[in-house]
């Protein structure tokens, strides 16, 4: 369903991928987890065709993003829920979307609803809300086109509580229904009990893969994680 | 959950049909106006351009040539500005995340935006005409002087032209800086530049004669090209369009969106 083969990348002298390999399963939730500056946000990048690799490939639906077409309608994006012009309203920026992936006006009410942001908070301007509604709103624009894969760039950060058991429902409802997940994380205790495969990424490399109860070894994950990021820098000092 | 999320079954060719053109352009449109700032600049426009030919038809009497003329002052100034704000607000609040996310085929994105202007240009060139002919049959009737209706179609198509040209300019300028204070303020500044670089002696003279694009469009605009205007109005256009443009979109089309 998604899959990285032998992706690295190098920017001037950082090397922020290095030799990156992993699948993704359909229907199943993938939790990309690893330090800052592990290399999570530029693999989601460039599995969607905004960043290039500098060796390896990386596709979806079993072939490059760039080439499946009206991509919205298959894959669904959110990368960095601050990434809207504070100008703009919630509702204007889903009616974009819905209009670039030529669907009807109604679709936006739809994901209004499914997101729980009101009809005043949506006609409010993005620059006001919350980290909380920009993470909402951006998780319903990647909704809009009913994608089977979503994959989305640390989507819980700035929810609360409440916020986060939504999320984890809402993904949880979607893998159910057959679409696949990959969504990268620090929330290692969140993504412990949402995602089924675990991929943990330290220094640009894959450090391990599993399901969640492989890699946890009868531990909490959060150890593992603390233990084979260690690993990773010691090895890279 | 309702099924009203449910993606859709397999991969079928239509879903690997591109974005239609049309929707890209449509979309643009929108995004010149629906922000706060954006719907700000056009409705300044909107009243400057009403207010400017009313005031410029009591003052100057009802002639036809002159008010759609006067539009022109706003039209060479704002609306690159329009064009200026959209393209390098992408970059700013980094919503070329969600632009190239959905069209992978990054070219696409200029070239509407390029096709825009030029619709926007025409748009609001027409939407002058239609605004001065009302205005000066008033003015004739209040004053109860003759209106002098005198206008041919070519004056009119050279007009309209240059209203393309400056602003298919700014959106090169827009798209070459990706930075909307420098690039506002080159486009704005311009005129007084070259009015300063005309008097650094012959060269300066000659550069803003074949480069300066306010000076080379106006035998266009008014409609009795020579041709050495033309000549002048190719460099000028090459210059302040053509590299701007095809530099711009070139490094919109390899860069990686961050
Ligand atoms: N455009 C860029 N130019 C130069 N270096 C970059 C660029 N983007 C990322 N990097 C570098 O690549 C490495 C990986 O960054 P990336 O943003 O992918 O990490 P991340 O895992 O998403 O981190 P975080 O958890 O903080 O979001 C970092 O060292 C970063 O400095
Ligand atoms: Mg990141």
């Amino acid at each position: 369903m998604i899959e990285f083969s032998h992706v690295s990348k190098v920017y001037r002298n950082v090397k922020a991928l290095d030799d990156v390999s992993f699948t993704v399963e359909a229907g199943s939730i993938t939790g990309f987890v690893g330090p800052n500056g592990a290399g999570k946000s530029t693999a989601l990048r460039i599995l969607v065709g905004l960043a290039r690799p500098t060796t390896g490939t990386a596709t979806v639906l079993g072939r490059p993003y760039t080439e499946l077409g009206c991509p919205g309608l298959q894959v669904g994006t959110l990368l960095d829920a601050g990434a809207q012009h504070p100008g703009r309203t919630g509702r204007e920026v889903l009616t974009l979307g819905a209009m670039m992936l030529g669907l009807p006006k109604s679709r936006v009410d739809e994901i209004l609803d499914l997101v729980g942001l009101s009809g005043g908070e949506s006609r409010r301007a993005v620059g006001g809300y919350s980290l909380g509604m920009r993470q909402r709103l951006g998780v319903g624009h990647a909704l809009l086109g009913r994608p089977r894969v979503l994959v989305l760039d640390e989507p819980a950060n700035g929810l609360d509580p409440q916020g986060i058991q939504w999320m984890r429902g809402l993904l949880r409802d979607l893998a159910d229904l057959g679409s696949t997940v990959l969504l990268s994380t620090h929330l290692l205790h969140e993504v412990e009990q949402v995602a089924d495969h675990i991929v943990m990424i330290g220094r640009g490399r894959v450090l391990a893969r599993g399901t969640v109860g492989e890699l946890g070894r009868g531990r909490s994950l959060e150890q593992t994680f603390l233990e084979l990021t260690a690993d990773a820098d010691r090895s890279a000092a | 959950m309702t099924d009203t999320h449910l993606p859709v079954t397999d991969i079928t060719t239509t879903d690997l049909r591109r974005t239609p053109f049309h929707r890209l352009l449509c979309v643009e449109a929108r995004k010149l106006v629906d922000t706060r700032c954006g719907s700000i600049v056009a409705s300044i426009l909107l009243v400057l351009v009403l207010a400017s030919i009313v005031s410029r038809g009591v003052v100057f009497g009802p002639d036809l040539h002159t008010l759609v003329g006067t539009a022109g002052i706003g039209y060479g100034t704002l609306l690159p500005v329009l064009g200026i704000l959209s393209v390098t607000g992408e970059w700013v609040h980094r919503t070329a995340l969600t632009t190239y996310a959905l069209e992978p085929h990054r070219w696409r994105v200029p070239a509407a935006r390029c096709l825009l202007s030029l619709i926007v240009a025409v748009a609001a060139s027409l939407f002058a005409l239609l605004v001065a002919v009302p205005v000066t049959g008033v003015v004739a009737n209040v004053r109860n002087v003759p209106a002098t209706w005198e206008i041919t179609p070519f004056m009119l198509a050279g007009w309209t032209g240059t209203n393309v040209l400056l602003v298919v300019a700014g959106l090169a300028l827009g798209m070459l800086l990706l930075n909307a204070p420098a690039a506002i303020v080159i486009w704005l500044s311009a005129p007084v530049l070259w009015s300063v670089v005309k008097r650094l002696g012959a060269g300066g003279e000659v550069a803003a004669e074949w480069l300066d694009l306010n000076s080379t469009t106006s035998p266009l605009a008014a409609g009795d090209m020579t041709g050495g205007d033309a000549a002048r109005l190719a460099v000028s256009t090459i210059f302040w369009i053509v590299v701007p443009l095809t530099v711009g979109a070139l490094r919109v089309i390899r860069k990686d969106v961050n």
